[in-house]
């Protein structure tokens, strides 16, 4: 017997199914949506209570190899920051980077329910999944690192199409993604093969291949589209925080020649200025660009002032910034598929340049016409850590309060931006398409980010208030599944949460291409390499639909 | 008012509730109601202590083998705390003012990263006197930590700011990556003193082996030993004549870092 | 009678290798392993001895007990103690090792591995001074220049060579060994150092000394030339090693517990780690410890995902607290701290020092362990368990951080660590009256 729930007098926004805060019921059994139910079904009164679909984290960095060091780096970062055990729920650690039970715990306290780690080299994706596994109440699910796979790279340099696209859907099925992630494409093998060197040019060649960044780009937003992926490539651009990249992102975006793409964290990539100098906005030129494209989304990375931890797979970014901390530095590649580094970070309100990263992630929020598609990340814990967000929802929708934070920030380079200018205030609606509807909608997951009958019952129900980010801070009901994780305020059961991934087809015969290439590269045994279901407790394969124009 | 160990802790007592800062303005019985942690289990300080009197002026008398009980004068930020015999771990952690005297022994971490007043150590003093946690590059802000006795590897971690005396000798990396701060060493100096330092002064009245990466300056008499050592003196430390006024050796170091750290030696003769 | 099995591309726990290219042959009995085809002699002898020998499954008390019993028993004096401590699961699978956290999680109780006798202060200089490495098959694909320092994997890790290093043909370096050069830095000249281009044979206890007389040399800073006399390498020795360090296209330094576990530790190992960062201005360098026990490192993975700390964890407070020389178990049983002992395929009463061993003596202690041991011979509860790898599946981390399936070979009578490690776990949540509030 399935458990029944409704939720009766709530304010409502469910803006996939045009519903802006209507007093209405919301009905659940099994963990799904439905019409009714019966007349004893539980009930939760929601009056003066605003309820809406659980918050989706489209990208962030919460499992695998490199989050674990960052984890296991900074003790310092965790010791003020402790998640006391509650019965059986698991103790842990906060700060940046929390351990796993408290990252899912927290996510839930913030009333999200999903949340995507962003990157993935697929010899991490075991190490990954098992910590997802322990990544209580959300769903999640991850995207794979391919835009420095060598054996790809040798694909495509020699013209093998067909085999490429069979080599990547074999990867997704093999390490269980959920999506194709590419960073800073084509930078890995200058920096490991060339002495720490990079590109910074869409069309510079790649040393040691006949291949540019852009060629990469454009391969893997084709194989995206032509294997019907739910959710397009997703691209973190190449000179990311250099000044003047702006151009390489428009240059990025235009590659995708009309076709779906999705441009991560793009304040990190919305810069103006010369290379090497003070960075000015460029949010303008690409959101004009982006209001103009539906093909392309984006999520904004917003930098929070505060302790951050920088943690990417482009290596020789936190390189350049390790020179100018001379703090802690962690590197560590992956063979044949990626780089990483990692550092801890403090975004300082008196800082030209952390000041004007804060108004441009802003900039890009209020200058968007399209909520749909420019949605809301901190690239946790890059720009800061997810617990941030019920404050960057107050900067969003609360414009004294934004001047007055503005005025806090380093003057020269608020001005260097049109952020005062900018009266606009999101509305509630606007706040549930940044945080749920649209970045399910982005992921193409069709049972989140609303509450249709039908959908997942994943809900969050906060006490309607003045102050949106006391609000939006801790969740006075949390329903995951169609069970309450979170009864008024009080964590009640565990839930494991699903791993959502694809299994895009292939021609088996790929394996006969990919084997050899693993006995010269690689230091694991082919047949070790693809991860067993074993590692997925709950499961959920999106199927891939057809071939996106 | 005055602690007397009646229960021997059989695990270790966490019991940051022995501070003055805690302790003033309670009657005893209401100080015997405070919380310690035995090992896993929630107790009461009066569990393991007899309390008698008030510490209306902010002064604590602890007796009893404390060896198991650790973060006395945990944040403390006022009064006297008088330990008679030896006492845990984390003695004054994260301190800001007042005053602790311990009669005996001390173990590890003693002032770790205190910020202010005065931690006194009759006997020895474990490893990691006023240092950094792991992970973090900055020990001791403030505040000064007299150890009697021996201390053990560690001592003044990355120090930014204070005074560390050592009336014996001390463990290995003394000073290790100090950012500034002195200490100075009765007796003689452990394996690597000063290795990372950026700046700060490290004083031994005896010879030391020390790194590739420190060089010899000059041999001077710096009028600035001559008030430490008074002033170590004043507070009860053994100083004979001879190394008020030098000679001493100035090494500088650590030429990896910014090389404006120095490690004083005596280089005068000896009795 | 039945067929000869064969089990293709098994993976060695052995050591901290984790090479995942063995073949094995079962006997056609199926309890015992005939062939290990491509493992080292460790590997061999590691598979080949493997035995199922006729042990009680358990004892309490030193008289045999039924699992149910030996579980209820281990439960009660877990729960029953203020400071109890687990420690050991270098040699299980990362599926017992969360396990073993969630019992440290439950009871308030403190948890270490033998992480803290081994690379503990690679540990904590990591968390001091970051690092810079690389999975082996990067190594293997473009180290042109090789360092080991202080250990002997030409005795300790067969295989390394081979596969991940020195002797490993690639892509990138077709021709192997030629294509590489080989320094050594040990205290005496091991097999491994006399197959080595360079070999710098250092004074016992000066490590310390020549890494940061490197450090200095690479960042074109002082050095003073007592450094021969303390260390017993010349400047100029040195500054050639310097040279080629900066002018090779990848380095890696390679660092054992003759760097970790000698006078100076994580001070060692953070020179180190500093001196393959520093070489980043110049060529790109990395570091890699070369660990013992075949999942110490999943040890350290599961721990720090869990507790957010890879060693050395206490949960006396209700949540994890880290401290090394506080909460690491040779400290807390030395001191008399622990006043239980959970070991999970560890023997520290075999080679822990003399007082710590003392107090283990005094206090009731539960072991785990496939074959009888010293730690197991004065343990209250002691389990029999199946051996991973041979009989258990499950995921183990190579010594680079990557994870890989086991491949058992055939079944042993006897349960396997995580088995009994969730009952005594589920134990324990009864006997605290912990609900277990799952919904899935």
């Amino acid at each position: 017997m399935g458990s029944e729930l409704k939720i009766i007098n709530g304010r409502v926004y469910d803006p996939i199914n045009d519903i802006d805060g209507e007093i209405r019921d919301v009905c659940i059994r099994d963990g799904k949506i439905v019409e009714s139910v019966a007349d004893d079904a539980k009930v939760i009164d929601a009056a003066g209570k605003v309820v809406m679909p659980g918050g989706v984290d489209m990208h962030c960095h919460i499992a695998g190899h490199k989050v674990n060091l960052a984890r296991k780096f900074q003790p310092e970062d965790h010791r003020h920051d402790v998640q006391p055990r509650v019965g059986a729920l698991r103790s842990g650690t906060g700060g940046t980077v929390p351990s796993t039970f408290t990252t899912g715990y927290r996510y839930a306290t913030l009333g999200y329910t999903t949340a995507m780690e962003a990157a993935v080299p697929p010899m991490g994706a075991r190490h990954t999944l098992e910590e997802l596994h322990d990544t209580p109440v959300v769903d999640k699910g991850f995207y794979l690192l391919l835009a420095n796979n060598v054996c790809l790279n040798q694909l495509l340099e020699q013209g093998r199409h067909a085999e490429f696209r069979d080599a990547v859907a074999w990867w997704l099925n093999k390490s269980k993604a959920y999506a194709i992630k590419l960073v800073n494409p084509g930078g890995d093998e200058p920096w490991k093969g060339r002495k720490n060197s990079n590109v910074h040019d869409l069309d510079q060649p790649i040393s040691g291949f006949d291949l540019t960044p852009r060629k990469i780009i454009k391969a893997l937003i084709d194989v995206s589209n032509d294997l019907g992926l739910p959710h397009p490539a997703h691209i973190h651009c190449n000179n990311l925080g250099h000044s003047g990249n702006y151009a390489t992102t428009l240059e990025t975006m235009k590659t995708a020649d009309g076709r779906r793409a999705h441009i991560t964290h793009i304040q990190f990539h919305s810069y103006g200025g010369e290379v090497g100098k003070n960075p000015t906005s460029a949010a303008r030129q690409i959101v004009d660009y982006i209001n103009e494209h539906p093909n392309i989304s984006a999520d904004v990375g917003q930098v929070m002032f505060g302790k951050a931890t920088i943690m990417t797979a482009d290596a020789p970014l936190t390189w350049l910034l390790r020179n100018m901390s001379k703090d802690k530095w962690i590197n560590a590649d992956t063979e044949c598929e990626s780089g990483c580094g990692i550092i801890p970070f403090s975004y300082q309100e008196h800082v030209y340049t952390h000041a004007i990263q804060w108004a441009i992630g802003l900039e890009l929020f209020l200058l968007s016409k399209d909520p749909w598609r420019m949605v809301l990340s901190t690239d946790h814990p890059n720009g800061g850590s997810f617990e941030n967000y019920p404050r960057l929802i107050r900067l969003l929708m609360d414009k004294p309060f934004r001047d007055e934070q503005a005025k806090r920030a380093n003057p020269k380079a608020i001005a260097n931006t049109s952020l005062l200018d900018i009266d606009r205030e999101f509305t509630m609606r606007e706040i549930v398409i940044v945080t749920r509807a649209g970045p399910a909608r982005l992921l193409g997951l069709e049972n989140k980010g609303h509450l249709g009958v039908g959908a997942d019952a994943d809900i969050t129900i906060y006490d309607e208030m003045e102050d949106k980010e006391a609000m939006f801070n801790a969740a006075r009901y949390v329903i995951k599944g169609g069970e309450l994780f979170i009864d008024n305020h009080e964590f009640r059961f565990d839930h494991e949460g699903s791993v959502y991934h694809v299994s895009p087809s292939y021609n088996p015969e790929i394996e006969r291409v990919l084997k050899p290439f693993f006995e010269d590269y690689y230091s694991v045994q082919f047949e070790n390499y693809p991860v067993s279901d074993h590692y997925i407790a709950r499961g959920v394969t999106v199927p891939t639909g057809q071939s996106q124009p | 008012m005055r602690l007397t160990l009646h229960a021997v802790p059989e695990v270790p007592l966490e019991a940051e509730a022995i501070c003055p800062d805690m302790l003033m303005g309670l009657s005893a019985d209401k100080a015997a109601e405070l919380p310690v942690f035995h090992g896993n289990e929630k107790a009461r300080l009066g569990d393991f202590f007899s309390v008698q009197g008030e510490a209306r002026d902010g002064t604590v008398t602890v007796e009893g083998d404390l060896s198991k009980v650790k973060l006395i004068g945990n944040g403390m930020s006022t009064g006297r705390l008088r330990i008679e015999g030896d006492v845990g771990a984390h003695l004054g952690a994260e301190m800001r003012g007042g005053e602790i005297v311990v009669t005996g022994n001390a173990g590890d971490w003693v002032g770790r990263e205190m910020s202010g007043g005065r931690i006194t150590i009759r006997g020895d003093a474990g490893h990691m006197v006023g240092c950094a946690v792991r992970g973090v590059p900055v020990g001791m802000l403030g505040g000064e930590i007299i150890v009697h006795g021996n201390a053990g590897n560690e001592v003044g971690h990355g120090m930014r700011r204070g005074l560390i005396a050592i009336g014996g000798d001390s463990g290995d990396f003394t000073g290790v990556s100090m950012k500034a701060g002195t200490v100075v060493v009765m007796g003689r100096l452990g394996m690597r003193p000063g290795a990372g330092m950026v700046r700060g002064t490290l004083i031994s009245t005896q010879p030391a082996e020390l790194l590739p990466t420190f060089n010899y300056d000059t041999t001077y008499r710096p009028p600035i030993i001559r008030t430490i050592l008074i002033y170590l003196r004043k507070l009860g430390f053994t100083v004979e004549d001879l190394y008020l006024n030098g000679p001493y050796q100035r090494w500088s170091g650590d030429s990896i870092e910014l090389n404006k750290g120095e490690i004083l030696l005596y280089a005068g003769t000896r009795q | 009678m039945s067929e000869a099995k064969t089990i293709h591309n098994a993976v060695c726990t052995f050591c901290g290798c984790v090479c995942d290219d063995i073949e094995l042959v079962v006997a056609p009995e199926g309890k015992s392993i005939t062939r290990a085809g491509n493992a080292c002699e460790l590997g061999r002898a590691w598979f080949l001895e493997h035995r199922i020998e006729d042990y009680p499954v358990a004892l309490v008390d030193g008289k045999e007990a039924g699992l149910e019993e030996a579980v209820d028993a281990a439960a009660r004096i877990l729960v029953e103690a203020r400071f109890p401590a687990v420690y050991g699961l270098s040699d299980t699978t990362c599926e017992a090792q969360k396990e073993a956290v969630a019992i440290a999680d439950f009871v308030n109780g403190n948890i270490d591995t033998t992480t803290s006798v081994c690379h503990g202060p690679s540990g904590m200089a990591f968390q001091g001074t970051g690092e810079s490495t690389a999975s082996l098959g990067e190594i293997k694909n473009r180290a042109d220049f090789i360092l080991y320092w202080g250990g002997n994997p030409v005795e300790a890790h067969p295989r390394h060579f081979e596969r991940y290093s020195a002797k490993a043909k690639a892509a990138y370096l077709p021709g192997g060994r030629a294509d590489r050069t080989i320094a050594m830095v040990d205290v005496r000249k091991t097999r491994s150092a006399s197959e080595a281009d360079i070999f710098l044979q250092v004074r016992p206890g000066s490590d310390f000394e020549v890494l940061w007389a490197l450090r200095a040399l690479v960042r074109g800073k002082y050095v003073d030339d007592s450094i021969e006399a303390r260390t017993g390498i010349s400047l100029e020795t040195l500054q050639d090693l310097v040279e080629r360090m900066k002018n090779c296209q990848f380095g890696v330094i390679f660092f054992g517990m003759g760097l970790s576990m000698t006078r100076g530790r994580h001070f060692n190992v953070s020179a180190l780690l500093a001196l393959a960062t520093d070489l980043n201005a110049f060529t790109h360098f990395v570091a890699n410890p070369v660990r013992g026990h075949g999942n110490v490192t999943g040890a350290d993975n599961v721990v720090s995902w869990q507790t957010g700390y890879p060693f050395g964890v206490n949960f006396n407070r209700g949540y994890p607290r880290f401290n090394p020389g506080e909460f690491t178990t040779v400290d807390v049983l030395a001191r008399g701290d622990a006043d239980a002992l959970l070991v999970i395929a560890s023997d520290p009463a075999a080679n822990f020092p003399r007082r710590a061993i003392e107090h283990l003596k005094t206090i009731p202690v539960i072991t785990l362990d496939p074959k009888p041991t010293r730690t197991s011979q004065l343990a209250r509860v002691a389990f029999t368990v199946a051996a991973y790898g041979i009989n258990v599946p499950g995921t183990v981390y190579r010594m680079d951080n990557v994870a890989l399936p086991l491949r058992p070979a055939f079944d042993s009578p006897y349960p396997c660590d995580e088995e009994i490690l969730r009952a005594i776990k589920e134990r324990v949540c009864e006997l605290k009256g912990i609900g277990r509030r799952e919904v899935a």
